[in-house]
């Protein structure tokens, strides 16, 4: 990793105020439920490191596999998976697909999902391709969260990003992951500006979220492990730690409950 | 034994505490690590001073022992970068070169860079890259490099970071390329410690480069990733001093 931009990782130094073992609302913005590859996440295992956790509510997404192909049974699966309540199903569409996929996109809101999820990397296109302009109009006309994969090789940059945020007003966009690692001296300059693009922590780490929160504001940050590929509960741990109190109730769950809320009650 | 691969003297360290890294030590006392390869920053980053940096480097380590002192050299400087290698390695007594192809701005498909691997392995020296970055510190383009300079030992000291652990994984198929686990997922860290080699894995936090401490988050994912506790503890000291050749 690089910093050149000296005062902005050193204020998380500064940071390391413990937050508040708890907060009103607990929500682990992105999961990955399923079993294939690298992935081994079931239910059982995701709710049981809430637990440990001390984290309410998940938002789980499909495995790699059906964000790619097979969309419907992904998104299935993830419907299928939150009728047990504290998980919030987010649903995905391969780009590619078209129409087609603007209307599994519709099939799923219909029937609960919460959030779109987009994989650049996963799904072979670029962020800001105009291939998805047709899924982020649905999406902000559903009042529903984009949320989008970041990082290299370069296909799904904050900036990328940021361009589609501007581009969509009306939508609301997660930076997933904060174009970790070698994009984070984007983030902040990124999102700055936007208030419709929002930053999620999972794989950015701990000590270097909290900065990010600190230039852009408690209110645009959210907290996601993205179990099973990190440890739920050490994730949030270390969040308690590096993350400065007074952001914890709206990183840790606050500000994603007011997106997915845009739908109606949880 | 712990041994730290991959730590930094930042700028804003020398800011802090200039040519002391009493109160920088005092995180690795924190989590115990023994001993910690000691890289430059502002050398990585500026031409201008990467002789100063690396004089800074090898002063410090004189003094204070359990930082490993490991130099930087600028490949685009051609001739005048093989003979700062050479001065760091005759002279300075640094351990290892380190190389950022992404912040230096070469390709390893320079002429230079092979005259680097080759001053390198005749000291025994091993090579240390940031890797995972495109468009030239991906796993592959060095493992490429590894497989062109077998004498040479190469350590990518991101392991492919959070995407390209699978070429880095692959890159390790090479007697001679060594992986730190500091940047991949825990998953990533478990399948390394399934598939990848054994005696050629070891452990690094890149702490330095800000004032934030990153060694908790980093010696706690390795210890929370499934595997055994040899292998860990392999990982963890064993393999680093065979690397190095530390006493």
């Amino acid at each position: 990793m690089v910093n050149s931009r000296r005062g902005f990782l050193g204020s998380a130094l500064a940071a390391a105020t413990a937050a508040p073992a708890d907060a009103a609302v607990t929500i682990d913005a992105y999961c990955s439920l399923g079993v294939d590859r690298e992935y081994d996440l079931t239910e059982k295992s995701l709710l049981e490191a809430m637990d440990r956790a001390r984290v309410a509510r998940a938002v789980i997404a499909p495995v790699d596999r059906y964000l790619a192909v097979d969309n419907r049974a992904g998104n299935d699966a993830m419907r299928k998976a939150a009728r047990q309540g504290r998980l919030i199903p987010a649903c995905s569409v391969n780009p590619w697909y078209g129409r087609r996929a603007v209307e599994e996109f519709r099939r799923a809101a219909g029937q609960g999902a919460r959030m779109l999820v987009l994989h650049p990397l996963v799904q072979g296109f670029t962020a800001d391709d105009e291939l998805v302009f047709p899924l982020v109009e649905a999406a902000a006309a559903e009042k529903m969260p984009v949320y989008i994969h970041t990082g290299p090789p370069g296909n799904a940059t904050p900036w990328q990003v940021a361009a589609l945020a501007e581009r969509f007003p009306q939508a609301d966009l997660i930076l997933g992951h904060c174009g970790a690692t070698d994009f984070w001296n984007d983030v902040a300059l990124a999102a700055g500006t936007l208030p419709n693009l929002y930053l999620e922590s999972s794989m950015a780490r701990p000590f270097l979220f909290a900065a990010y929160v600190q230039a852009v504001g408690g209110r645009r940050g959210m907290l996601g492990s993205w179990a099973p590929l990190n440890d739920l509960e050490f994730e949030w741990s270390q969040m308690r730690k590096f993350l400065p109190g007074e952001f914890w109730a709206d990183v840790a769950g606050g500000t994603l409950r007011r997106l997915l809320e845009k739908r109606g009650p949880l | 034994m712990i041994v730290d691969i991959h730590t930094h003297w930042g700028v804003q360290w020398e800011e802090r505490t200039p040519g002391d890294p009493t109160e920088w030590l005092s995180y690795l006392d924190r989590h115990q690590i023994d001993r910690a390869c000691f890289l430059p920053t502002a050398g990585l980053f500026r031409a201008d001073q990467c002789r100063a940096d690396n004089d800074n480097i090898a002063r410090m380590a004189a003094r204070w022992k359990r930082l490993i002192p490991v130099g930087t050299v600028w490949p685009s400087q051609g001739k005048q970068a093989v003979d700062e290698l050479r001065r760091c390695l005759e002279k300075l007594g640094m351990r290892a070169l380190k190389l950022h192809p992404w912040v230096q701005g070469f390709s390893t498909a320079l002429p230079v860079v092979s005259d680097l691997c080759q001053v390198s392995a005749e000291a025994q020296a091993p090579v240390m890259f940031h890797d995972g970055t495109p468009p030239y510190a991906l796993a592959e383009q060095i493992g490429g490099l590894a497989q062109r300079h077998p004498r040479t030992q190469f350590v990518l000291l991101h392991s492919g970071l959070l995407w390209n652990w699978r070429s880095a994984l692959h890159a390790a198929r090479l007697p001679n390329v060594w992986l730190a686990l500091c940047g991949p997922h825990k998953r990533a860290l478990e399948i390394f410690a399934e598939r990848g080699p054994r005696d050629r894995l070891v452990w690094g936090s890149d702490f330095g480069f800000g004032l934030a401490d990153q060694i908790e988050y980093r010696l706690n994912l390795l210890r929370r990733a499934r595997m055994d506790s040899k292998l860990r503890e392999r990982i963890l000291g064993a393999n680093a001093v065979r690397l190095l050749n530390l006493a």
